[in-house]
């Protein structure tokens, strides 16, 4: 299908750039230490970072903070990153949810020291599936979510971003727990389902 | 082979990291046993990073990228040493308790809580038949973890829960009037859950529990050790 071959010099700024691209950037990043990647993939995440570390009631001292924490594990870490195994963005997206959790909830580090265990325990053995398949899951995921109902769509982005168990959830909304429940149960099916479409 | 897996919303907790750390210790237990979980797992980390990627942009102060070459370029040179593709996955320092070390049961996570396997635990008697150990996991507030033992023939004194109790049953087995869970499974029980579990075979049981709140006994006897029991 697609076999762009990905120059760093092709991406200029202010483009967007596709799940794919973002892949491969990662992928190149730590096969050859590829600073110039390391730049377009501090442009692209960083600031929807801050966004991420804010919503968590810090301020921007300590969102900058965590951003060059989060940074400087991908850094460090790209070497492990498989693109068959997650997209670039949800990589990320665990390597800041674990810098979070070392800094707010220290309690807990130690559950979540090193994802990349899981990562690497997870082996697809039925299929090889290929930087396409997940560039277009990335996008699927994306489409599924906006197709979520405004309900469950609100109670996901709450678990992801806010930093609150259900139950916090529940008394934000002045809801049953039940109730927020469900509609993350309702909306994950609805998420699974398409996944698994894409496996047939 | 498990039948009784997490629930939804435990996993996209977990994948959002806000589930309190014994909770959290607990799924990752099961998550390290549960191929099928651990896809499930996945599955709620794409969406963590597909909303992830839909988040608002926002500035970022001055120099920052600058500021993050000057640490990179800081870095002990040590880091670009291992940095090369490592088919086991570890980084050095960075992964837990090899498998190898904590025997066929105990999940690495615990292992290293614990610092020793099964065989090694101070067990306290807390009622006929069942010994419990509680682990120094440090979760929200009410959050007990404890590893339960239940020795065949015993019956757990009825009890229902005012908050959630969740249980990995890491070796034997035990049933109630909910089904039969084995090595592997998991048990959610919430507020309208009033369940009464026995070990089945020849063999103790023990699981892995965490509760939000104290638990509930139903009959006297029972009632009689809660405060010794702490239960």
């Amino acid at each position: 299908m697609r076999n762009m071959q990905l120059t760093v010099g092709i991406l200029e700024k202010g483009r967007v750039l596709a799940t794919e691209d973002l892949n491969k950037l990662l992928v190149t990043l730590g096969r050859d230490r590829c600073k110039a990647c390391f730049r377009t993939l501090f442009e692209h995440f960083a600031p929807r970072l801050k966004s991420f570390f804010l919503k968590v009631g810090t301020n921007e001292e300590v969102a900058e903070e965590l951003i060059q924490e989060t940074f400087v594990q991908i850094w460090r870490k790209s070497h492990l990153y498989d693109p068959s195994k997650a997209a670039a963005s949800t990589w990320i997206f665990t390597i800041a949810r674990n810098r979070r959790i070392d800094r707010f909830r220290s309690e807990k580090s130690f559950v979540y020291r090193d994802d990349q265990y899981f990562a690497d325990m997870l082996v697809m053995e039925e299929q090889q599936i290929d930087d396409v398949y997940r560039g277009e899951l990335n996008e699927k995921i994306k489409d599924a979510i906006g197709l979520l109902s405004a309900n469950q769509a609100e109670v996901v982005r709450l678990s992801f971003f806010d930093d609150i168990s259900h139950r916090e959830i529940a008394q934000k909304l002045s809801l049953p727990l039940g109730t927020v429940k469900s509609r993350l149960r309702l909306a994950f099916k609805h998420l699974r389902t398409i996944l698994k479409e894409m496996d047939q | 082979m498990i039948n009784h897996h997490l629930s939804d919303e435990m996993i996209l907790a977990y994948a959002a990291g806000s589930l309190p750390a014994g909770q959290a210790m607990l799924v990752r237990c099961h998550l390290d046993m549960c191929p099928h979980c651990l896809q499930r797992l996945m599955d709620a980390q794409n969406v963590g990073g597909a909303l992830l990627d839909e988040l608002p942009e926002m500035d970022l102060n001055e120099g920052g990228f600058d500021r993050l070459l000057a640490q990179i370029d800081d870095m002990p040179v040590l880091d670009e040493a291992s940095s090369h593709p490592d088919h086991t996955g570890v980084v050095e320092g960075e992964v837990l308790a090899a498998s190898s070390s904590h025997g066929p049961d105990m999940p690495a996570l615990l292992h290293d809580v614990m610092g020793h396997g099964f065989d090694d635990i101070k067990w306290k008697l807390v009622g006929p038949g069942i010994r419990q150990f509680i682990l120094p996991v440090q979760g929200s507030e009410g959050e007990k973890v404890r590893l339960l033992k239940l020795s065949p023939g015993f019956v757990t004194p009825q009890h229902s829960h005012h908050g959630s109790e969740i249980t990995l049953v890491l070796k034997g087995s035990f049933c109630d009037e909910t089904g039969r869970y084995k090595k592997g499974d998991i048990q959610e029980a919430d507020d309208d859950v009033d369940h009464q579990p026995i070990a089945d075979t020849e063999e103790d049981c023990i699981c892995l529990t965490v509760t939000d709140a104290p638990l509930e006994f139903k009959k006297m006897m029972p009632r009689l050790f809660q405060p010794i029991v702490g239960i």
